[in-house]
C-alpha cells in the first residue's frame, strides 16, 4: 500500500525529516506519536504534497507508484486522504457543493460518470450518520464558523464521502472534548476495512483508546526511533517521551 | 498566483473604498491546497473559491446584475491560472 524509504524533507532551510522508513499494508492502522516538533505534521504534509516542504531524499511508493512525482490532486484521486489538523474555511462554498465537486473529480479520474444531485444526496445522507452530522451542516460554507469539533467531524465526513484507500489523520484529536472525540473515533472505526489503511498522527495516547492501532511508532528529531504495538502507546502515556529522548541522545536518565 | 497582474483601479466615486486583490492578499494558497487534497485541480479550485467569495457579494445585487456578474466571472476565470 505505502512504502516510505529514507524520506528526508526540509522547510525553508531547516531539515525536519531525516530519514523516515515506514511500510503500511492494506487494512493496517499505524499510529505515529512523538513530542512537539518531532516532524509528525511535516510527514503528513509531505505525503499530501504540500509545496513548501521540499523533499531532499528518499522515496514514497503508493500502490507501487512513485507518489512524490504526483501532484497533490492526483495523490487524492488515487486514494490518499489527509484529515487536516487545521481544516480550511472556504467562504460562500457550501459543504455539499464542495464535496460534490471533489467526489465527481475522483470519479472522473477513475473513468466513472459523475453522480447526479439525487444520487449524491442519498450517499451524503447515509455518510452523515457516521459522524452524527445534521443537514444544516452540509448547507453551511466549508468549515466557516464551525467549532473545533465540527471541523474535525467534517474532515471525517469528507473521508467517508471520498472513500480513500489510505487516510492520514493529522492530530484529529487536538481540540476535541471527550464527546466529539468519541464521535470522530466512531466515524473512523466505521471506515476501517481490510482494504483501507490509516496513519494516525497524535500527541496523546487518549485517541488510541478509541482508534486501536496495529502498530505504534515514535518520531523524534525527524526519525522513527521506536516501533511497537499499542502497548508502546500506553508506556509513553505513563512515562512520557523523556526516556526515549535519553535513549536516542545517549544520555543517562 | 496572479503575480503578473498590474493593479489599476479607476474610481469615479469620491466616497468609495476600493482595494485590488493582488495588492492586499493572495488567493488563499491554503484553500487551494485544501481543494487539491480533495482531488480538485488548481484551476477548478480557484473557480470555486472566487465564485464562493463573489456569491456573497452578488447576493446583495439586484437579480439582473447578479446573473450578469456570474456569467462575466465564469468567462474571466477561464485560463487565468498559469
Amino acid at each position: 500500500m505505502l512504502t516510505i524509504k529514507n524520506l528526508k524533507s526540509r522547510v525553508e532551510e531547516k531539515e525536519i525529516l531525516q530519514g523516515i522508513n515506514l511500510n503500511v499494508k492494506p487494512g493496517e492502522v499505524h499510529a505515529i506519536m512523538g513530542p512537539n516538533g518531532s516532524g509528525k505534521s511535516t510527514l503528513a504534509s509531505v505525503l499530501a504534497g504540500r509545496e513548501e516542504y521540499e523533499v531532499t531524499g528518499g522515496e514514497v511508493l503508493f500502490n507501487g507508484e512513485d507518489m512524490l512525482a504526483m501532484s497533490p490532486e492526483d495523490r487524492a484521486r488515487k486514494g490518499l486522504f489527509l484529515a487536516f489538523q487545521y481544516p480550511v474555511e472556504i467562504q460562500g462554498v457550501t459543504n455539499a457543493n464542495f464535496l460534490k465537486t471533489a467526489v465527481n473529480e475522483v470519479r472522473k479520474s477513475k473513468g466513472l460518470a459523475p453522480l447526479d444531485s439525487k444520487d449524491f444526496l442519498v450517499i451524503m445522507k447515509e455518510k452523515m450518520k457516521l459522524v452524527e452530522m445534521d443537514k444544516a451542516m452540509t448547507q453551511r460554507s466549508v468549515n466557516e464558523g464551525f467549532s473545533g469539533g465540527e471541523k474535525k467531524r467534517n474532515e471525517v465526513f469528507q473521508m467517508a464521502m471520498l472513500e480513500p484507500t489510505l487516510a492520514v489523520l493529522d492530530e484529529t484529536d487536538s481540540g476535541l472534548d471527550i464527546d466529539a472525540l468519541r464521535i470522530v473515533a466512531n466515524g473512523v472505526n466505521a471506515l476501517r476495512s481490510k482494504e483501507r489503511s490509516f496513519i494516525v498522527i497524535t500527541h496523546y495516547q487518549r485517541l488510541l483508546d478509541y482508534i486501536v492501532p496495529d502498530f505504534v511508532h515514535v518520531l523524534y528529531k525527524g526519525k522513527i526511533v521506536k516501533s511497537g504495538t499499542k502497548e508502546l502507546a500506553l508506556e509513553l502515556e505513563e512515562k512520557g517521551y523523556d526516556w526515549i529522548k535519553d535513549e536516542v541522545d545517549g544520555v543517562k536518565a | 498566483m496572479w503575480r503578473d497582474t498590474f493593479p489599476y483601479l479607476e474610481v469615479n466615486n469620491r466616497t468609495a473604498t476600493v482595494e485590488h486583490e493582488a495588492t492586499t492578499s493572495k488567493v488563499g494558497e491554503d484553500q487551494i491546497f485544501y481543494c487539491n487534497q480533495r482531488g480538485i485541480s488548481t484551476e477548478d479550485a480557484v473557480g470555486l473559491i472566487v465564485n464562493g467569495y463573489c456569491k456573497e457579494v452578488f447576493n446583495q445585487l439586484p437579480m439582473e446584475f447578479a446573473v450578469e456578474a456570474q456569467k462575466l466571472l465564469a468567462i474571466s476565470l477561464e485560463g487565468s491560472v498559469g
